[in-house]
């Protein structure tokens, strides 16, 4: 493998590594405002990497020059499509979540509801065992 | 490796399929759709068919998915209850056509394996007839050169599709949806500013490199259609009643130049839609774009005319 071919299988690993990040945030994040955010900034980045990957192993300034239109085109194709979806979630008044989703879980975790639903199977399974 | 990925496209293909047909709900269908054609293009290339990789991304996702995305916005608007639910009696038929159709599919490729591979294939008998022939692409060749009359009926089955609308929607047309997207906005703006002159080119350089790559005029036409999909949906074009002269002109063009030039052909003895040469092959597929790009505009916009929206 000649130092080429290694750099080039970097980036591309690097830009799958950043689909599979957008791809877990589009489908974990809360609301369609930080999905967005996600699915844009990780996948923009990936698409650059995994570009640069190919045009390094295609080893011609022809084809390097297409893939870097291509992520041009891609660039200016996500950005006003998260522009306009953003702007038809806020038309709809679908606003964003203020708060962070690891804040929630570590109240819910805390919550009396929580415990005492546990004491609850706790109980059932000792009247099943007396 | 790469049988795992064929394996994996394979999976993919039916997995979606079945989405596109089982989905809880119609939006979700029409997504599983575009999806679908989007993997069976990578499936085409996959199988070294870059012609129809080319034509399924263009025609299949793309065209196909923003007309289905446009009737469901009128669906939506006309009866918001109705596409909620799915229609049962389509439903319970669905089993037994699944099961048919995955009859007939197995049947075919069990035929098609049994196709003659050797001399007297047609496949081959192209490929050798190609040094004759003034341009160096085999699936232009077979549209244009071995079955011309095959890509002259496409044209007219497009155009009776146009007619078609008309005569279902009436002369007024439907209710006019409102633009989608205002062009006023800044970004919209000088996306447009940017992609339509590059759709124009991208589909003029599709039309050239057919002669002798792959590329041709259907390919050429979906990209220069998406390009007029953009302007309808941001209101710089509207869809009007009564068709213009540019309209009238697109919409025939490739059928009219076809015929012209293959029954001039035929009058001169040289035998019915024969191509005199490289020049009839561009002259043919130039106005074959025209028609195609204009007809999928003019369905898209559901309307006989197109003007120039006002702001």
């Amino acid at each position: 493998m000649s130092v080429v071919q290694i750099v080039a299988s970097v980036l591309l690993c690097a830009g799958s590594a950043f689909y599979l990040a957008g791809t877990i945030g589009l489908i974990r994040f809360p609301d369609a405002h930080s999905r967005l955010h996600a699915l844009t900034k990780a996948d923009n980045l990936g698409l650059g990497l995994v570009c640069a990957g190919l045009a390094l192993l295609a080893g011609s300034f022809r084809v390097a020059g297409a893939l870097f239109v291509i992520w041009l085109l891609g660039l200016l194709a996500a950005t006003v499509s998260c522009h306009l979806i953003a702007r038809a979630a806020l038309g709809r008044s679908i606003r964003p979540k203020r708060r962070p989703v690891e804040s929630r879980a570590t109240d819910h975790a805390g919550s009396p509801a929580l415990t005492s639903r546990g004491d609850d199977a706790a109980g059932l399974r000792g009247g099943g065992g007396s | 490796m790469s049988l795992a990925l064929d394996a994996l496209l394979a999976l993919a293909l039916v997995l979606l399929a079945l989405q596109v047909v089982t989905g809880r709900s119609l939006f979700r269908g029409i997504v599983m759709f575009v999806v679908f054609g989007v993997v069976m293009a990578l499936v085409w290339a996959r199988l070294g068919a870059p012609d129809l990789a080319l034509a399924e991304a263009a025609i299949g996702a793309g065209m196909t998915g923003a007309l289905l995305m446009l009737g469901y916005r009128r669906l939506a608007q006309h009866g918001p209850l109705r596409i909620r639910r799915r229609p049962s009696p389509g439903s319970r038929l669905a089993a037994p056509l699944g099961v048919l159709s995955m009859v007939l599919v197995a049947g075919l490729g069990a035929s098609a394996l049994q196709l003659p591979t050797g001399a007297g294939a047609a496949g081959r008998g192209v490929l050798q007839a190609m040094p004759e022939l003034p341009i160096g692409n085999p699936v232009t060749a077979v549209l244009l050169v071995f079955r011309g009359y095959d890509t002259l009926l496409e044209l007219v089955v497009l155009l009776v599709a146009m007619l078609g609308m008309r005569a279902v929607q009436g002369e007024a047309g439907p209710p006019r949806l409102r633009a989608s997207v205002d062009a006023r906005l800044p970004l919209v703006g000088a996306l447009l500013s940017v992609v339509v002159p590059l759709a124009v080119l991208v589909s003029g350089y599709l039309l050239y490199a057919g002669g002798h790559a792959p590329g041709g005029a259907f390919q050429g036409a979906a990209v220069l259609a998406a390009a007029g999909v953009l302007l309808v949906l941001t209101g710089r074009l509207r869809g009007q009643a009564e068709p213009g002269w540019p309209e009238r002109f697109g919409a025939v063009v490739g059928v009219v130049v076809f015929s012209v030039l293959g029954l001039v052909q035929h009058a001169t003895g040289a035998g019915l839609l024969v191509m005199p040469g490289a020049w009839a092959i561009y002259l043919v597929e130039t106005a074959m774009l025209v028609s195609i790009a204009v007809t999928l505009v003019l369905l898209f916009a559901a309307s006989a005319g197109l003007r120039v929206g006002s702001r």
